[in-house]
């Protein structure tokens, strides 16, 4: 595994900081984290795959998260702050985890599911949701990546669209058991307050109850990656009866 | 856990894919953040806690419409040309029920255009649209999605039926003459409005017509004028020139105390708005209130998972809104057809037409109650019978 972890250049000098920098700081650091967890996925994806197309499609993907890593970083420069990763915190290190389960399975279809589906939806709806209230290049640069991401779902969807379509019902079993893993982690990274401790990736106190500062809240960014979560799924074509209760039965 | 949860979303999915067997959707939404929590607390299952309320008022608004559940609808009938039982869903817009205003009407119909797309994906026969979803497209139909074989009505026609039926029998309970009565119609010129009007202008004394738009008031009031019929108009309550004896709240009042000194003090009162917001025991205690627009399925009526009480919250089982029934009704006819579309076009013959139907199946006007329970008239209060308790299974057998 390369150094997927180092994007950070020298800190800058900054002498006056945004009172709000720290808050886009830690918004920065979970964001960072996230894309370089996703680097990490791919990279161990293209491990398992056996068309080279697809591997050369898995690194290509690789690069990318970790141009997007890098983005966020020079972001946090450009507002005079220095943006840590931590792929190894509690609950980011549990869904490279689930992942790395996938990976040792060799199902390249459950890698997607949780990749694209359920990781992707959090980050296109979360970044979606800074993009719109973050100032200047740091608000363009979110919407630009949430943006990219949503385009790696399109990619996704056909592949799993056809593998639906050859057994639904097993392919359903799977998003269920899949989600049961991955979607509560995120449901517990996502609640309004971490109930057990220190997330490991904010560089000093939790950053929610300060959200609201930059007019965000933990519960909107919850609210809109669960709803973009509902809608991939009806991409799929899931009964959204079903996908409903496996929601509402998340931890808060 | 995991197992009975997956065998659970095994069985669903597999009668959600069987497209062609949904007679019906029901589009609706919650009306208070009470009945909302108890939406999720059933989808969570006994097992899980119920969540907090500040929980649900942030979690629901993200919610995009999608089905919750199925229902199923048993008929009287037994003929083998007409089914016996109707299979559909139930489509929830997931409308906040802090968001019940005009200030979110655009933000609303999307809300309906997403659940109206979920019934055609399902292959729902023909869509009733409940509550103010109705309310929201009687006069937006074009702004439904791209239909097929799926169509839509208001559900209106059922609803104004069992409005009359509710004001008849009010008026027989209490042994009050309607042919001698002055007839109180706030919000006249809505779809439900103006059916009442047709209806019950011909069998009362005198009609007074009330809504914003007096333009509208004006024609609806030459309508009838023409059949002979007395009829006053005011857009403001006040102007009215006598108080009247039985009043139908077509509209949702801003408060309730606006009727006050334009209704007699014992005026019977059908409150078929929506929200139902009228009490008897506020501002008008001698009023004879009821809520109106409510039918009774007797031919059975299931939901799995099991949401009774959870989605029709009412003091009588098997009560369902009629704007709701006429789908219910439609589809156990087989006649799967826009019957009530657009405003203005309710008149006594669909009115029958649509009664009859119903009665067919068995869907007939709900047992009469109000906010402090059911209503009992002075004859049935006379003899001291009570009044049912909720839950219980009391039928509405003298309104059969």
């Amino acid at each position: 595994m390369g150094p997927l972890t180092s994007v950070n250049a020298a800190p800058t000098e900054c002498s006056s900081l945004s009172p709000n920098a720290p808050i886009w700081q830690d918004i920065l650091a979970q964001a960072m984290t996230g894309e370089l967890l996703a680097a990490m996925n791919y990279r161990s994806l293209s491990e398992i795959c056996d068309d080279p197309a697809e591997v050369a499609d898995a690194l290509e993907h690789s690069l990318g998260e970790q141009g997007h890593a890098a983005a966020f970083a020079a972001e946090g420069r450009k507002i005079g702050v220095d943006v840590n990763n931590n792929v190894d915190a509690k609950h980011w290190k549990r869904l490279r985890e689930a992942f790395l389960h996938c990976i040792a399975e060799r199902d390249f279809i459950a890698c997607l599911i949780v990749q694209e589906i359920m990781l992707e939806s959090f980050a296109v709806a979360s970044y979606s949701r800074v993009g719109k209230v973050a100032p200047g290049s740091l608000g363009k640069t979110f919407a630009r990546i949430a943006a990219e991401e949503e385009d790696h779902v399109d990619h996704a969807m056909a592949i799993l669209r056809a593998e639906r379509a050859l057994d639904r019902q097993r392919f359903d079993d799977k998003v269920y058991r899949l989600h049961l893993d991955v979607m509560t982690t995120l449901a517990q990274m996502l609640a309004k307050e971490c109930k057990d401790g220190h997330c490991e990736v904010c560089h000093h106190t939790c950053v929610k109850p300060s959200l609201f500062d930059v007019s965000l809240s933990a519960a909107e960014l919850r609210g809109a990656s669960l709803q973009q979560y509902l809608k991939t799924l009806d991409m799929l074509g899931m009964p959204g009866e079903v996908t409903l209760r496996w929601v509402t039965q998340l931890p808060v | 856990m995991g197992h009975s949860v997956a065998s659970l979303a095994a069985v669903t999915v597999m009668r959600s894919e069987r497209t062609s067997d949904v007679d019906f959707a029901l589009i609706g939404h919650q009306e208070s953040w009470r009945a909302a929590a108890d939406v999720v607390a059933v989808l969570r299952g006994p097992e899980r806690t119920p969540l907090p309320d500040d929980e649900i008022k942030d979690i629901l608004p993200w919610i995009p419409p999608r089905a919750v559940c199925h229902v199923d609808v048993g008929s009287i009938s037994c003929t083998k040309s007409e089914g016996t039982d109707a299979h559909g869903l139930y489509i929830d817009s997931f409308i906040p029920p802090n968001r019940l205003e005009a200030a979110y009407v655009h933000e609303n119909i999307a809300r309906v255009r997403g659940a109206a797309a979920c019934a055609i994906q399902a292959g729902a026969k023909i869509v009733s649209l409940g509550g103010f979803s109705s309310i929201l497209i009687e006069g937006n139909f074009d702004q439904l999605p791209e239909r097929h074989n799926t169509v839509f009505t208001t559900g209106n026609t059922l609803t104004v039926a069992f409005i009359v039926q509710g004001i008849r029998k009010m008026c027989a309970m209490e042994g009050r003459d309607l042919g001698r009565a002055t007839l109180l119609i706030v919000g006249a010129t809505g779809d439900v409005g103006s059916g009442c009007a047709r209806c019950l202008a011909p069998l009362v004394r005198r009609v007074q017509l009330s809504a914003r738009n007096v333009e509208r008031l004006r024609r609806l009031a030459a309508e009838l004028q023409a059949d002979g019929v007395e009829v006053e108009i005011a857009t403001d309550l006040r102007r009215f020139s006598a108080q009247a004896d039985v009043g139908i709240c077509a509209a949702s009042l801003a408060s309730p105390s606006l009727l006050l000194g334009r209704i007699a003090p014992d005026a019977i009162i059908c409150d078929a708005g929506y929200p139902k917001n009228l009490s008897a025991s506020a501002h008008m205690p001698e009023a004879k209130v009821f809520f109106g627009g409510l039918g009774q399925i007797t031919g059975g009526l299931k939901f799995a998972p099991d949401f009774h009480g959870i989605l029709n919250r009412h003091p009588f089982p098997d009560v369902v809104h009629g704007c709701l029934l006429e789908g219910m009704a439609l589809a156990l006819e087989g006649r799967f057809e826009p019957f009530s579309q657009g405003r203005g076009f309710i008149s006594p013959d669909r009115v029958d037409e649509i009664e009859a139907i119903a009665a067919r199946h068995g869907i007939y006007l709900a047992p009469l109650y109000n906010a402090d329970g059911p209503v009992m008239g002075v004859h049935v209060q006379r003899w001291g019978r009570r009044p049912a308790l909720p839950g219980t299974a009391a039928r509405s057998d003298e309104c059969h």
